[in-house]
């Protein structure tokens, strides 16, 4: 490569010259003045001083393992995946040159070392980390990270680019123009600025049109739904033109144009993006959980919403589900199905939890079988595996679940706990609503029966909500005691209610049945032969896996992931296993079910800094989303008929697969303006190709920025590419995960001197991140909760770190305090950071941050990584000590009150199998009868993250490409050999390539792996190879050629061939139930490449 | 079921510390690898390189992946392997028959390089050729990222294996360049009290260091108690790596041998 002073990348020659020998005084300083002068001239001394004494051998072996030292060591998380692994990042001459697990934190120890323990005592202890994580340097020392803002130069997807300053991104954003006049075909394209797109500025008519169109949205009636729009129209005349369509005032304000989409996002920088969006006044704030594992959250969220009186509509209803899930403890299971996950290399994750299921192994306490079509490294080393066919989970499910009605096998006495006062009898600590009756209504199983249906008074309750006092009527549910019906109060805590498990009965000449009875009826439509024939499986395993489920106690659990929920059935397959999880009675046990637990640094509840609160005159966001989430179809002015043009999602949201096309179509409304940050749809979606003709066309969006920390697949379709800080730069606050059962919150923090440009906003030296471009947009726009009072009067926010030390402080605040770190301590969290400019670390400016009082609380937890409950402190006798201790639904009534908008029909409420693939209206994808006769599946290998570890040259070294595997039979049988070259081709993708628009196509070619280990008729690859751009394709910039590297674009990456749904056209199959996208329904053919 | 009561690593780090307390010459060091608890992660190998700063092509410790059996009854075994530090090593004899003193065995067990004398291919290929264990790889001068946009920092940053600092410098002749490397146990960090790089990391805790002279120390309670063998014991070499095989059974041990050995 040329050099070019100002290139982007740093500049080659400084480094050797620093590297190769010709390290002397003036040339070490120099360089580190072009780091940014981040090394302190007493370091200085040391590091020539040690350097001598190396020359001439007399260093002593403590002296020598300089990464040994506490002073070279600061704690922080991983992100190399989303496990969140504690890591101690050692450091030498400000360069993190090693990667080792935190001792404290109980990912990577087993047990962890009390959280007391001395940062000194740890110096000289590792715990472990995955390949990613001892990689992970690799990802933040990237030959192609980008250091200044980037600007379109091309065409969209062209690659063409000129780096341009910081302010002038930022100014040309806000303010919009003609940005591309340079490019041909954009000389006369007006680009709407961000300042155009916050019409809506008045906090107080935007809480009052929210209350209106909340009130529209609720209404019934078509003609009083009518009236409501006009009265609207009326009363706020003045402000239409604000609106994206008047018409439909539930569209909301013409801010909601402005869409702000991530891919990993955690706390701290997800309070930065919720603050600025909430000033903005923009309901379009979306994250990338469906193509994770969407529908399992959603399912999660279904089984845990509460019967319980809700503020804002000031009435009793299903409220308060949270969008989450629940793991298998590992520590204390004797035995676990494990379906569609490897913890052996994915599923939050392997340093935690292998060494719970190895240890239990070869200890003899856990057994564990694992259903999936591949064996996987977990598999191969499993009591069984299962190969049943992808789609068929909630078969599988199903069939054990009548084998374990049928024989009488399921925890009754939990099950017959109708309320909290029973549950407690029995000392558990939740309960279920499985005795609970059901009115069948044509036939069907519809709401709960109401306790004033059958006789029973209704209850006149009085909550108060900020000291008003609210009247409202209490319905409750009715079981059948002994024949006669009960009233039911779920939460009733004197009063113990238990119920009849199996009812099939009238009431009143009502036909009621029990939730039980319901799932026994689901589960016993097939017979056991029946199911293990849909399945591909042997009916004897389901018989011993069913046998095996329940002969444990408590202490058997099915753990769940991906490979259940990335189906079109992926809400009822994850419905079926939790249900089966219900059987067992083991939420909340020690090698049961349990949730996750942590320490909450936004200080809603007892943290020093309450931040929601601490936001004056934020705009409140309203309106439908571009995903058509959290609402309902029918509610909307939008209602017209079934099918909607496109399908809705009222009970998930961040469902990431609809962001784009949904823009694309203009339905409900088209968005000016597109940032993304930290996600790559083209890559990481399946069905990539639409994604690319969108996103390459500036007229159906028309300002795009994205925040990276390199050109990647999707970012080099961007207007604006501003470089982002990396794990080992930044803070966030990772957060936990269902399979850790301690009260956790590990703390990211900078570890490192950032790579991108320091810049100033707020007049603050600050590298360029998303924080910089945030704070730089707030400040170009007065944005209200941002500048000198924006966390109130004359409590600044012009630094990130102004959020993020008190958000530290709460987490150290929350229930009893951490300890106050001691002088020793205190000496050492400054001289750790010795290497760290100001504008990353300022003792000063943090300490002002959250006062003197909580600053040492503070040093104690960042020395430590974050906070962790101690071990012991996680149990209780055989139960968890976190729990999640509340009704789990096993009916689901606000699901089956929720209608599917593409066939107006209702949502099922209960376990059930649904046969996969379907397209949006249920009709079953075929292609399997027009010769794409293999399926094709996905698997995370451990060395890799799907888009952005190909950047691990390390890892690299393990494997430098992935293969397409394939069973022996199949393989012989189309006359195909190992190692042979191979094109995926689909009926969504006859060519089998990615078409990058600009005339450049990549073929979806790879070599073959023939093996035992996966089931014939099934062919899978592994995801992170196959890239065409982060480094992997030349990219102009500067008018000056930054050359690929040819290891960046090994491998295959099929996501292109995946299936796209025959109705929508340019989306992906998926679950419209639960928003997960499909990554395992797609039919397929190899071809020879 | 005895509860579990401290993590295997801080139970060897408090093994490494008692042995360093002794002689020496009294210290037997060795390497147990329980071979039901692998499972693939390779974390060991990317430790290993980044504690050694090891160059491409070099890699101390690798780990095998074997599929035995047929579908459907498959299963994997992963097998981890360096250098065996054999109290007979072949490979000191080869190579100091042509540069006397490249290769030498410490009274501790560890078989070292030294790094000044195991220079050129000539030395290097006749330790190779000697050693049946494949511990041997030649650092012929190459950077992870060179080529690139940036020679990044961390490939020039010193190691300090052997306990003194070594740096690579581009288009130098000097070592740890145009010289032979190998496993050394981290001998580096045993002397600061710490157990070796790949077996801190290990994700499965299969693996397990210490000094087998002391009955206390973990390794040793686990070759008491635990059955164990050493690959290719025939030929005398007197390998200081044991292997813990659980349940596998022979077949599947041969079968997983004979994936690279013949």
């Amino acid at each position: 490569m040329e050099r070019n002073k100002d290139c982007i990348y740093e500049v080659l020659e400084e480094e050797e010259t620093l590297k190769q020998g010709k390290l002397n005084r003036r040339n070490f300083i120099k360089t580190s003045a072009f780091l940014g002068g981040s090394v302190y001239l007493s370091q200085l001394e040391r590091v020539f001083e040690l350097l001598n004494k190396a020359e001439a051998g007399i260093l002593t072996p403590d002296e020598a393992y300089e990464l040994a030292k506490a002073e070279n060591i600061l704690y922080s998380v991983c992100l190399q995946c989303n496990t969140g692994c504690g890591i101690k990042a050692k450091i030498l001459d400000g360069i993190v040159v090693k990667i080792d697990g935190n001792p404290l934190s109980p990912w990577t120890l087993y047990p962890h070392l009390p959280y007391e323990t001395s940062p000194f005592d740890i110096a000289t202890l590792d715990g472990a980390l995955c390949p990613k994580g001892q990689a992970g340097l690799q990802s933040v020392y990237d030959p192609y990270r980008i250091r200044k803002v980037l600007k379109r130069a091309g065409r969209r997807g062209e690659n063409k680019w000129v780096t341009i300053p910081f302010d002038q991104a930022i100014d040309e954003i806000v303010n919009g123009g003609y940005l591309f006049k340079k490019v041909k075909g954009e000389e006369n394209r007006y680009v709407p600025g961000l300042k155009d797109l916050w019409a809506l500025r008045d906090s107080e008519v935007a809480k009052k049109m929210d209350k209106a169109v909340s009130e529209i949205l609720h209404e019934k009636d078509k003609n009083k739904k009518k009236a409501l729009i006009e009265k609207f129209k009326a009363d706020f005349k003045d402000y239409l033109d604000k609106m994206i369509d008047p018409d439909h005032p539930d569209m909301g304000p013409l801010n909601n144009q402005m869409l702000f989409v991530w891919g990993r996002l955690k706390d701290g920088r997800k309070d930065f993006i919720t603050r600025f969006m909430d000033a903005f006044g923009s309901t379009n704030a979306h994250g990338h959980t469906t193509v994770c594992q969407g529908s399992l959250y959603f399912t999660g969220k279904a089984m845990s919403e509460q019967w319980k009186f809700d503020e804002k509509d000031k009435k009793v209803k299903w409220t308060e589900g949270k969008k989450f899930y629940w793991q298998g403890e590992l520590e204390h299971a004797e035995l676990v199905i494990f379906v569609g996950a490897s913890p052996f290399e994915g599923n939050y994750g392997p340093p935690f939890r292998a060494p719970r299921i190895t240890d239990g192994v070869v200890s003899g306490r856990l057994k564990y079988a694992v259903i999936d079509p591949r064996l996987s490294k977990t598999a191969g080393k499993a009591w069984k595996w299962i190969d049943a066919k992808p789609g068929t989970e909630g078969a599988f499910a199903l069939a054990m679940i009548r084998w374990i009605i049928e024989n009488k096998r399921f925890d009754s006495k939990y099950l017959m706990n109708a309320n909290k006062a029973s549950a407690k009898e029995d000392n558990e600590p939740t309960w279920t609503n499985a005795v609970w009756l059901v009115k069948i209504e044509d036939d069907k199983p519809g709401a709960f029966l109401r306790a004033h249906e059958v006789g029973f008074p209704k209850e006149e309750r009085v909550q108060v909500v900020k000291d008003e006092e609210i009247k409202y009527e209490y319905e409750r549910f009715v079981v059948l005691k002994d024949g006669k019906p009960v009233p039911v109060d779920p939460y009733d805590e004197k009063e113990p209610v238990e119920g009849d498990l199996f009812v099939d009965t009238e009431i009143n000449g009502m036909k009621v049945k029990s939730g039980m009875q319901l799932l026994y009826e689901e589960a016993s439509k097939k017979t056991i032969e029946e199911w293990a024939e849909i399945c591909g499986v042997k009916p004897e395993d389901i018989i011993e896996l069913s046998y095996e489920f329940t002969n444990h106690g408590k202490r058997a659990v099915a753990d769940i992931h991906r490979g259940s929920s990335q189906h079109t059935n992926g809400f009822y397959n994850n419905l079926a296993w939790f249900t089966l999880n219900l059987l067992n009675g083991n939420y909340d046990y020690k090698g049961g079910f349990i949730q996750k637990s942590e320490y909450k640094p936004t200080g809603e509840k007892e943290g020093p800094f309450n931040l929601k609160q601490m936001h004056p005159g934020k705009t409140t966001p309203f309106g439908i989303s571009i995903i058509r989430h959290g609402m309902k179809y029918e509610d909307t002015t939008l209602f017209k008929s079934y099918p909607a043009k496109r399908p809705w999602f009222p009970l998930a949201s961040d469902v990431y697969q609809e962001i784009i096309p949904s823009l694309a179509d203009e339905y409900p409304y088209p968005i000016k303006a597109m940032i993304l940050y930290m996600g790559t749809p083209v890559y990481s979606l399946p069905g990539g190709g639409p994604l690319i003709e969108i996103l390459s066309d500036p007229n159906k969006l028309p300002l795009f920025v994205q925040i990276d920390i390199t050109v990647g697949e999707t970012s080099m379709f961007a207007d604006y590419v501003f470089p982002d800080t990396t794990y080992l730069e930044r803070w966030e606050f990772q957060g936990s995960h269902p399979s850790v059962p301690y009260k956790v919150q590990p703390t990211r923090q900078p570890v490192i001197p950032p790579i991108p440009e320091m810049v100033k906003v707020n007049g603050e030296e600050t590298p360029i991140s998303l924080e910089a471009f945030i704070l730089g947009v707030a400040e170009k726009l007065g944005l209200p909760g941002f500048g000198p009072n924006g966390f109130g009067e004359g409590k600044p926010f012009t630094h990130p770190d102004h959020l993020y030390i008190k958000m530290v402080a709460n987490v150290a605040m929350e229930g009893k305090p951490v300890p106050d770190a001691d002088e020793k301590e205190v000496k050492l969290f400054m001289k750790s950071r010795r290497h760290l400019p100001k504008g990353v670390f300022d003792p000063d400016r943090w300490e002002k941050s959250v006062g003197s009082e909580n600053f040492k609380k503070v040093i104690y937890v960042l020395n430590r990584g974050g906070r962790f409950q101690n071990y012991e402190d996680a149990w209780e006798g055989e139960q968890v000590k976190n729990k999640y201790g509340a009704l789990v639904n096993m009916y689901l009534e606000k699901v089956v009150k929720t209608k599917n908008s593409m066939t107006g029909k209702s949502f099922k409420g209960i376990a059930s199998y649904i046969p996969a693939p379907a397209d949006v209206l249920g009709n079953p994808i075929e292609d399997k009868e027009e010769g794409f006769d293999l399926e094709l599946i996905t698997y995370r290998v451990i060395q890799h993250t799907k888009s952005r570890t190909i950047s691990n040259y390390w890892l690299l070294s393990i494997e430098p490409e992935n293969s397409i595997l394939i069973n022996k039979r199949d393989a012989d049988k189309l006359g195909f050999k190992d190692g042979e070259e191979v094109k995926i081709i689909s009926k969504t993708n006859p060519e089998g390539t990615w078409n990058l628009v600009n005339g450049d196509k990549k073929p979806m070619v790879g070599k073959l792996k023939v093996i035992q280990g996966i089931r014939p008729g099934v062919v899978a690859f592994s995801l992170g190879f196959g890239h065409f751009a982060y480094g992997a394709r030349d990219i102009v910039v500067d008018e000056k050629v930054v050359k690929r590297d040819e290891r960046r674009d090994k491998g295959i990456h099929a996501n292109a061939v995946m299936r796209l749904d025959p109705v929508l056209k340019n989306t992906p199959l998926e679950d419209l139930t639960g928003g997960s996208v499909s990554f395992y329904d797609t039919r397929v053919r190899l071809v020879k490449a | 079921m005895p509860q579990l009561q401290e993590d295997a690593n801080v139970r060897m780090r408090e093994d490494v510390k008692r042995a360093l307390s002794k002689p020496v010459e009294e210290r037997s060091w060795v390497m147990v690898i329980d071979i039901e608890k692998c499972i693939g992660c390779h974390a060991c190998t990317i430790s290993c390189i980044a504690e050694n700063v090891s160059p491409p092509g070099v890699t101390y410790r690798k780990v095998f992946d074997i599929e035995t059996g047929e579908y459907p009854d498959v299963k994997r075994l992963f097998m981890p392997t360096n250098c065996m530090h054999c109290d007979n090593p072949p490979c000191a004899k080869a190579a100091n028959a042509i540069v006397p003193g490249a290769i030498e065995k410490r009274p501790d067990g560890i078989v070292v390089l030294n790094y000044k004398k195991f220079r050129g291919k000539k030395v290097f290929e006749a330790a190779t050729i000697a050693c049946p264990y494949t511990a041997f790889y030649y650092d012929d001068g190459s950077f992870y990222t060179q080529n690139t946009p940036k020679l990044e920092s961390y490939e020039t940053r010193p190691s300090f294996e052997y306990g003194k600092k070594w740096i690579r410098k581009k288009g130098k002749d000097e070592p740890p360049i145009e010289t032979g490397r190998k496993c050394h146990f981290c001998l580096h960090r045993l002397n600061a009290g710490m157990v070796p790089a790949c077996v801190t990391t290990c994700t499965g805790r299969a693996m397990y260091f210490g000094d087998l002279n002391d009955p206390q120390s973990l390794v040793a309670e686990l070759l008491k108690n635990k059955p164990s063998y050493r690959v290719n014991e025939n030929l005398g070499t007197k390998p200081r790596v044991y292997y813990l095989h659980g349940t596998y059974t022979e077949k599947e041990l041969k079968e997983g041998c004979a994936a690279c050995h013949e």
